[in-house]
């Protein structure tokens, strides 16, 4: 007997968690929940890279979804205080109309990942070296125009919430 | 038939080493956590010129074993109004990030849980999950003391995590390693880490001392502000395993980080001869932070919310860069000497230390000009 049942198991503990992770997500109507829910459904990613030998991802997406995403969106739920009571959004009352838009995304989809097929991929695609390499060489450029993608979303950020801070001087 | 170490079956193996490492960890994180609150006491009474315990046993070294079997012989009380699964699954959210973070700790050349090749990497993430538990704590015990403790370590712990990863970065570019083990292998000689990188290791240990909740750092759980910040609702082994095995835990990871990147880690005269002689070696230089952080904490008053931010954003956070900025550029250029970067780093410190006064001298006048503006209109209306 080998350990070769323990990855496929794993697999699927991880994919059941990501997809009861982001059902949850949506379907719970308390916003705290959801935000939990939310990490949770990063971690179980994060276990999805670590299976497939991309530690470094997992690290990051752990690092930056978990650690600092999650704790932002608990952060401004804190601040809009409107209790902790249940509360429908728009969307959770259009079953509907959701299940026409879930069908017509889904299926596709499923179509396409059910003919899909591929040669096994490289070990340690993740790793940090051919990360690293492939971000500066291949990919500088679109890693750049992210980066600077996000420096203008920041300034701007900043500089609507001063142009908030001045009219409420004036007032 | 494979055999694994001792003799046994590779599938017997794997689980029991697991649970092997996993109780000697807790093992370690408890008993730490009792004697780093014996010393605590300790040393503040010793510095406060009191006695501190000294009933229980001989010194009062029984003090923490006693205080511990009362946190858990004691009634779990929980308010009604708090949200039951969040307020129960808190402490669970702090503490096991910070249990699964002694894995890669190497306390000796062979004696690491799992010598993770991104060892580094896996802390730091480690550390920013533990703030998910406390801003869960803080929301779910409905109480505005936690509320705003919860919201205040949010600020702050993803603040301070900046300057945090940044300082790490300059060391990882001189070893070129994020493995724990390498990093230490790396500085076999006198010459450690500190003495090439000082201004990394001054910011990592400022940006440490406000992740681990530390004074001058403590505003989540200001004990004269917010009763006890997220703490507030807590009581018995819930309040132990927050504060006492999570924050202490927490401490140990982050001095450990400290000792290992910056001063070595088991290194230490007599290595090479007795390897386990590297548990002492370690054991010493980790506990030699603690009780610094200890002396500080008995020493500094706390910081504002808007200093504690300010120093992060203006002063911390551009120094960490500065420091990245100059540590890469002489690596590049100079590939085969560390000379450069330790003069650099050195010369940073210097500049560092130096620019305190001239802060604390505008802000003086800062303070003395506002002052004088609100003491003219009542002046001039009596």
């Amino acid at each position: 007997m080998r350990f070769d049942f323990v990855e496929p198991l794993v697999f699927a503990l991880l994919s059941l968690g990501v997809i009861v992770g982001g059902a949850a997500v949506v379907l719970i109507d308390r916003i705290t929940a959801a935000a939990l829910f939310m990490a949770f459904t990063f971690l179980c990613m994060a276990g999805m890279f670590v299976l497939l030998g991309a530690e470094t991802i997992a690290a990051f997406q752990v690092l930056i979804y978990v650690g600092a995403i999650t704790v932002l969106i608990l952060y401004g739920v804190m601040f809009t205080k409107y209790g902790d009571r249940p509360y429908a959004l728009f969307f959770q009352r259009q079953t509907p109309l959701a299940v026409v838009f879930v069908a017509s995304v889904g299926v596709p989809v499923a179509l396409f990942s059910f003919t899909f097929t591929s040669g096994t991929p490289p070990r340690g695609g993740g790793d940090l070296p051919s990360l690293a390499t492939s971000v500066f060489t291949d990919f500088a450029f679109p890693f750049e125009v992210a980066s600077v993608l996000l420096l203008a979303a920041m300034v701007g950020a900043i500089v609507l919430t001063k142009r908030e801070e001045r009219k409420e001087t004036l007032r | 038939m494979p055999t694994g170490p001792f003799g046994l079956d590779p599938i017997l193996w794997a689980p029991l080493r697991l649970v092997i490492a996993v109780v000697l960890a807790l093992f370690l994180v408890l008993n730490g956590a009792l004697l780093q609150i014996y010393l605590e006491r300790k040393i503040q009474a010793v510095i406060q010129d009191r006695l501190g315990p000294y009933h229980v046993g001989p010194f009062g070294l029984l003090q923490t074993f006693a205080d511990a079997i009362k946190l858990i012989a004691k009634e779990d009380v929980r308010a009604r109004l708090t949200d039951t699964y969040f307020f129960l699954a808190a402490p669970a959210l702090v503490f096991c990030p910070m249990l699964a973070s002694w894995v890669v700790l190497p306390f000796a050349s062979d004696i690491v849980g799992a010598d993770l090749n991104i060892g580094l990497l896996y802390l730091t993430t480690l550390g920013s999950m533990t703030v998910l538990g406390i801003v869960i704590a803080g929301w779910a015990s409905n109480n505005k003391y936690s509320l705003m403790g919860g919201l205040r370590s949010a600020g702050q712990l993803i603040s301070y995590e900046v300057p945090q990863i940044l300082a790490l970065v300059s060391v990882v570019l001189v070893v070129g390693s994020l493995s724990m083990v390498d990093i230490t292998r790396s500085q076999s000689g006198p010459l450690v880490n500190v003495l090439v990188l000082p201004f990394s290791f001054l910011v990592y240990f400022i940006a440490a001392l406000a992740e681990t909740n530390r004074t001058p750092f403590d505003l989540p759980e200001a004990e004269s502000e917010l009763v006890a910040g997220y703490l507030t609702e807590y009581s018995g082994m819930r309040w132990g395993t927050l504060l006492a095995l999570s924050e202490y835990g927490n401490v140990t990871v982050v001095c450990s980080i400290m000792a290992t990147l910056w001063f070595g880690g088991w290194q230490g005269p007599g290595v090479d001869a007795f390897p386990l002689i590297g548990v002492v070696w370690f054991t010493l230089k980790v506990y030699g932070f603690i009780l610094i952080m200890m002396w500080i904490r008995a020493t500094l008053p706390r910081l504002r919310i808007d200093q504690l931010m300010s120093f992060c954003w203006k002063g911390l956070i551009p120094a960490a860069l500065v420091n990245i900025l100059v540590v890469a550029v002489l690596a590049l250029a100079f590939p085969n000497t560390k000379v450069p970067i330790a003069i650099a780093s050195w010369l940073l410190v210097a500049a560092f230390v130096a620019g305190i006064p001239l802060v604390q001298r505008r802000r003086l006048a800062s303070l003395r000009a506002r002052t004088r503006a609100a003491a003219t209109p009542v002046r001039a209306a009596s």
